[in-house]
């Protein structure tokens, strides 16, 4: 080969400063040439060399993000959220599978008549509870161990997963809740129920495993609907006025417990 | 006390004076003490010795019932406090857990954001960093339900490298490494111990003697002996004889590579006495506790 390039037109290309088509000419060449690719080489300042190799590892490390990740990256969380809500194992598709398949048997029951209609009311205010419960806790996230001793506050972590859940449990029921047989007031009954009993759940993890409040609190629910159609003339009797006051004072209640326990999440109980 | 060299003016890294801890009816530590600077501290004893539990404590992450702890000159019981020494700290646990479907990268990346790294360009750097040191630069696009159990510890190990904390607490680090990740393990922590405090917990006492400036030999939720490994092997001196036999009188003893038996317990008269090692002091300690409490 007898063409080179021009050692001027080569320093200008080293810099990033020469115009389109003659990078791609001399690229074309440099693919070829050893001796010009050496002789660019004393052109390329070591900080470019290195900023171009950080950008390269920047893509090769962040490619292989998960669906979950993605999404909520292309909805405009940031980043070091998104990779946060990644690891909450009642946001990964499988949970939201299950959700699903659970929700759909429970609608199905609903459409069958009124019985249908209770069980629906029972089981969606359970749905954000059982993800809130396997959102963060000792027995559930293999990093707990590693989440404590670092210097995010466990309270905050938890904070974050559980609004995330509470969002997206909701929004499922909510979807479910609309092909109810009514859309009366029934359709919305089990709102402030999830609430509360998800509040009350993240309290009560302040003294106890989210576990054991999580089966405290799905037998009380279920006692107190039970008990309120046995013993009451009007059916749906735990979702009526004075209930449904009832859960907004015990999701008050449950915020104001969890400002004032927020540090008893900062290490373990037990062993 | 057997102090390490804390290159900080004599104020040590470690401090903790009467500990105690209970599981219910289960004593985990009574009354444990122990200072460290600069260096590695090795915490040698069995299962249920109670070094998980201490480890915990000194990770911030279990408070003790009873006792005085003071972690880089702070008191982890306040929140303030307890918030700086996590800032500059480093824990791998015993059994690290691990989101499976995480890259080796991501997975440290998730620690990082833990450690309030939230600038990207910043954590990923210093993930790299951590993940190079642990060797691991090459599977770091590789998902970790992928990776050996080995490989597994190195990430666990990574992450608790970020941010080049001034505490290292290791909960059984080589446990499961092959010779060569073991090796390789006591090379990157020797180094690392040179500027800082790290405490490692062991069963091994060839990675005692060969790691740490400074052992504790635990059992039973007790320190049995604090001092340099010479004075875990001074504990056997005189009690490790060679003998063509299993010396009846003998504690312990098995055959060695020369076909004769090593045996130790209290030596008779005119036995040919050894050189004792740290794993016989060991023995004689661990073992002596034990034949205490079972009279």
């Amino acid at each position: 080969m007898s063409w080179h390039g021009d050692p001027a037109l080569m320093e200008t290309y080293a810099l990033g400063i020469l115009d389109e088509v003659h990078s791609s000419s001399i690229e074309a060449h440099l693919l070829r040439c050893e001796r010009c690719r050496e002789a660019i080489a004393r052109h390329v300042g070591r900080d470019r060399i290195e900023g171009m190799w950080a950008a390269i590892e920047e893509r090769l490390d962040i490619a292989p993000q998960g669906m979950v990740e993605r999404l909520l990256g292309r909805l405009g969380m940031p980043d070091h959220v998104a990779r946060l809500l990644a690891a909450t194992p009642s946001l990964r598709l499988s949970w939201f599978g299950a959700v699903a398949i659970a929700l759909a048997f429970a609608t199905v029951a609903a459409r069958a008549g009124s019985v249908g209609v209770l069980q629906f009311l029972v089981v969606a205010p359970l749905i954000p509870l059982a993800g809130i419960a396997v959102a963060y806790g000792p027995r559930v996230d293999p990093t707990y161990e590693v989440g404590l001793a670092a210097p995010m506050r466990s309270f905050r972590l938890l904070m974050i997963r559980a609004l995330a859940v509470l969002i997206t449990s909701m929004a499922l029921v909510g979807i479910a809740a609309i092909a109810l047989p009514h859309l009366d007031w029934t359709a919305a009954a089990w709102l402030l129920p999830s609430i509360a009993l998800s509040l009350g759940n993240l309290a009560l993890s302040s003294y106890w495993s989210p576990q054991r409040a999580t089966v405290g609190l799905v037998a009380a629910w279920t006692l107190a609907v039970v008990l309120g159609e046995r013993f009451s003339s009007v059916p749906y009797a735990a979702f009526r006025a004075a209930p449904q006051a009832a859960f907004a004072m015990i999701a008050v209640a449950s915020i104001v417990v969890l400002a004032r326990r927020r540090e008893a999440f900062d290490t373990r109980r037990g062993r | 006390m057997t102090g390490l060299d804390d290159g900080n003016g004599g104020k040590q890294r470690v401090r903790l004076q009467g500990i105690e801890k209970r599981f219910l009816r289960t004593r985990a530590l009574d009354g444990v003490s122990l200072d460290a600077g600069t260096g590695i501290l090795g915490l040698l004893g069995p299962n249920g010795a109670g070094k998980t539990t201490l480890l915990r404590i000194l990770a911030t992450i279990l408070a003790p019932d009873a006792g005085e702890v003071r972690l880089l000159g702070r008191n982890p019981s306040r929140s303030r406090d307890r918030l700086e020494i996590r800032r500059r700290l480093g824990y791998m646990p015993q059994e690290p857990g691990f989101h499976r479907n995480f890259t080796a990268f991501e997975f440290v990346d998730y620690v990082a954001i833990l450690k309030e790294m939230t600038h990207r360009p910043r954590r990923h750097q210093e993930v790299r960093r951590a993940l190079e040191l642990s060797g691991l630069e090459s599977v770091s696009g590789k998902k970790i339900r992928a990776l050996s159990g080995g490989m597994r510890r190195r990430v666990a190990l990574a992450q608790s490298l970020l941010g080049d904390p001034d505490l290292l607490i290791l909960d059984e680090p080589t446990a499961g490494l092959d010779p060569e990740q073991r090796l390789r393990f006591r090379d990157m922590v020797s180094r690392l111990g040179e500027d800082r405090t790290i405490v490692v917990s062991t069963h091994q006492t060839e990675d005692v003697a060969a790691l740490c400036q400074q052992v504790v030999v635990m059992n039973a939720g007790r320190v049995l002996l604090t001092g340099a490994p010479r004075d875990v092997a001074e504990v056997a001196r005189g009690h490790v004889w060679l003998a063509d036999g299993r010396d009846p009188r003998a504690r312990l003893a098995w055959r060695t590579a020369e076909g004769r038996h090593r045996n130790i317990g209290d030596a008779p008269p005119g036995a040919e006495l050894a050189e004792p090692t740290i794993e016989d002091g060991y023995l004689l300690l661990v073992g002596e506790r034990a034949f205490s409490e079972a009279a």
